[in-house]
């Protein structure tokens, strides 16, 4: 099976270096443990962050050069159409850029492709042609997907780890420079719509904790008990205290 | 030293209650000299206060419906009619809105999460500064959608996980209505439906938004180094914890009939939900945490409760440090803080560091020998009984239940 990992210039969150996301990495381990021929693809302009790819295990990296600020969305559509990968695995979002998380998609509505966001394990379908791929859900939990391909795939970083980075390997792949020939992107819906600005930190609402009062109030109602305590029994024998634990864990929904 | 000089003997004399033995009636207020009754101003407001609503509303015609002290002469025959009317306010209805916004809500297994209500809440601040409408897209309901703040509903096809069916459905709705906003939940199947629906639509998508009012909104691009500001766009995504839901009157929440939507072919073919592994979970995502402290010393009974019990198994500072339990497993300031639903918590004192570990936990179950325990000041429902002697009979019950 063909599968294309689409790798894409990073920063780093801390030093603004650039970086190859994590994600991505994991996406290149996930893709490995499925078998099949590999290949990552990038729209960069310089290959610093995306080429350490190569020492997390990737064999070949195709590299698309763009302009600063051009959008990728129509090299990266047309480089896949040529190609036409069977599964192409995406981060869920990119890391230090716009981060909308919507390349995946746009590039599956370009090439007619399904979707299935959120991976932790891909495995091949009982069927011919389809993939059995566990999403990530909140708490803990996973839902088993079934799909068929060609798909793309947003990977979760609740994947198992990237490979380690080895030197021999980074030395060993080939980097190859890719031209394609597309149309050039829509231009920016709106230029100027949105001011761009050094980001400041908003504080979330915690939970439970009320809107009116004082700062104090308000600390006092999301870090204390709801109200005057609650209930308190003594006196009880072990199974008594145990039933009635067992009963209001159930009266909950807690216990299933 | 201009005080008068207290004399504590004659203040107690003066509260003496007339019987044989000295009794003293402490609570007993002096009476006032000029026989008056003194205005108690905090207490006239909390009777004027009219319920309901996020803002303070005063009610000083003196009408208010049970308060004791109006209660006499003439107003004891207040008709039963109002305090109906003031115990159910009227929903709010917006009967011609001069646009609609959408609110898409996840609902999974019919109930608003936390996340969905804030979305609600959002789209009231984009509704309610124009004079427009907030219509709830979520697959059939059983939680009230009025009092979360919806004037329209618009059950959307709930065929278990279809994405692709469901965003259709979404396209179909916003071509016939033409929203001026649609608002998601950046969740993990909120922000997947977004971006689905914004790739058809061809608009762009502000997504995870941190801030918003009518009009501004506000994302973090770039790892949070950077951030996007601007008049509200057309399609967002709102990240959890970042709007108030909506707290005040109930709206109609009128239903409406959905239209037809597009056939589409869907890629997915089928999905089956797979549970969280409560021992293998990590104790950051749990939704069911039991804890052991310094009061409990019979480990495997523990172990083997956290098994029954379905629960993700954590433990107090004292108990980690001393080799009882993993680190890992360590709940509190310098361990893991708690996203549970629920934390049931055994022999465990409550110091502040643990405390705030589970500050964000919703229900509180706690067994102590300490009446005073600060764990029993937080819990809901506290057993003061011995931890150790409590576990094998949950154990206990656990068996008889499953067997
Ligand atoms: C900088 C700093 C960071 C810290 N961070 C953390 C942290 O992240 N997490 C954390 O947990 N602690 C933390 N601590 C430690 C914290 O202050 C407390 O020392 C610790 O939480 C106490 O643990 P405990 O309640 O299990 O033990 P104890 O304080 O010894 O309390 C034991 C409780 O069990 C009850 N008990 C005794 N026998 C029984 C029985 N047979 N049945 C039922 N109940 C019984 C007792 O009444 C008592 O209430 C931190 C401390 C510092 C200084
Ligand atoms: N320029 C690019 N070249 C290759 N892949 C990209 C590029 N931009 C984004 N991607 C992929 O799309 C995912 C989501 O990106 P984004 O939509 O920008 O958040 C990333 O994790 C990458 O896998």
């Amino acid at each position: 099976m063909k599968i294309t990992v689409l790798l894409s210039p990073g920063l780093h969150p801390l030093s603004g270096k650039p970086v190859l996301p994590r994600l991505e990495a994991q996406a290149i381990a996930l893709g490995k443990s499925l078998g099949g021929v590999l290949s990552g693809l990038a729209a960069a302009s310089c290959p610093d962050g995306v080429a350490d790819a190569l020492g997390h295990g990737l064999a070949q990296l195709d590299l698309i050069a763009t302009t600063e600020g051009e959008d990728p969305m129509p090299l990266l559509a047309a480089a896949l159409a040529e190609d036409g990968p069977k599964l192409v695995l995406a981060g869920r979002r990119s890391q230090g850029g716009e981060e909308s998380g919507l390349v995946p998609y746009a590039l599956a509505k370009a090439l007619g492709l399904g979707v299935v966001a959120d991976a932790v394990a891909i495995e091949p379908g009982t069927e011919p042609g389809t993939l059995s791929i566990l999403q990530a859900l909140p708490k803990g939990a996973r839902r088993r997907v079934v799909a068929r391909l060609p798909m793309v795939v947003t990977v979760h970083p609740a994947a198992p780890p990237a490979l380690p980075y080895a030197y021999g390997a980074a030395r060993r792949g080939t980097l190859r420079a890719r031209r394609v020939q597309a149309a050039p992107g829509a231009p920016d819906a709106a230029p100027g719509l949105f001011e761009e600005r050094a980001y400041r930190k908003r504080p979330k609402l915690m939970r439970g904790a009320g809107t009116g009062g004082s700062a104090a109030e308000r600390l006092r109602a999301a870090t204390e008990a709801g109200g005057a305590g609650g209930r308190v029994l003594t006196d009880l024998s072990p199974e008594q205290a145990a039933r009635t634990i067992l009963d209001h864990l159930a009266g909950l929904g807690i216990l299933r | 030293m201009s005080r008068p000089r207290k004399d504590p003997r004659a203040e107690r004399q003066a509260r003496a209650v007339p019987g044989q033995r000295p009794r003293y009636d402490l609570a007993r207020r002096p009476e006032t000299p000029g026989g008056r009754p003194r205005h108690d101003p905090r207490v006239e407001i909390a009777r004027a206060r009219v319920p309901g609503g996020a803002r303070l509303r005063l009610d000083r015609t003196q009408h208010a419906g049970s308060s004791p002290s109006v209660a006499i002469g003439a107003m004891s025959a207040t008709p039963p009619a109002s305090t109906t009317l003031l115990a159910a306010p009227t929903p709010r209805v917006v009967a011609e809105p001069a646009f609609l916004v959408f609110a898409v809500a996840d609902a999974p297994d019919g109930r608003l999460t936390g996340h969905d209500r804030q979305v609600l809440g959002g789209a009231r601040l984009l509704a309610d500064a124009d004079g427009g409408a907030v219509v709830l897209l979520a697959p059939p309901l059983v939680d009230d959608a009025g009092a979360a703040g919806a004037d329209r509903l618009l059950a959307l096809p709930s065929l278990g996980y279809a994405p692709e069916t469901l965003a259709a459905a979404l396209l179909a709705e916003i071509a016939a209505r033409a929203p001026r906003h649609i608002l998601f939940p950046e969740s993990p199947d909120g922000g997947d439906l977004a971006r689905r629906v914004a790739v058809s639509l061809g608009e762009p998508l502000f997504a995870d938004v941190e801030q918003l009012s009518a009009r501004t909104a506000i994302r973090p691009t770039g790892g949070r180094r950077r951030e996007q500001a601007g008049a509200p766009p057309r399609l967002m995504t709102l990240g959890e914890g970042r709007v108030a839901p909506h707290l005040g009157d109930p709206h109609e929440a009128r239903t409406i009939d959905p239209c037809e939507p597009t056939e589409t072919t869907p890629g997915i073919l089928r999905a089956e939900a797979v549970p969280a592994d409560p021992a293998t979970v990590s104790l950051a995502d749990a939704r069911f945490v039991v804890s052991a402290g310094n009061g409990i010393t019979d480990f495997t009974s523990f172990k083997h409760l956290a098994a029954a019990l379905g629960a993700t198994p954590g433990a107090s500072r004292v108990v980690c440090d001393a080799g009882l339990m993993p680190r890992a497993a360590q709940v509190g300031a310098s361990g893991t803080v708690l996203d549970a639903d629920c934390y049931f918590a055994l022999g465990i004192a409550g110091a502040p560091q643990h405390l705030q570990g589970i500050a964000g936990c919703e229900h509180v179950v706690a067994v102590n020998t300490d009446l005073h325990a600060a764990m029993v000041e937080r819990a809901e429902l506290s057993i003061i009984a011995d931890a150790q002697a409590v576990m094998p009979a949950l154990l206990r019950l656990l068996a008889e239940g499953g067997a």
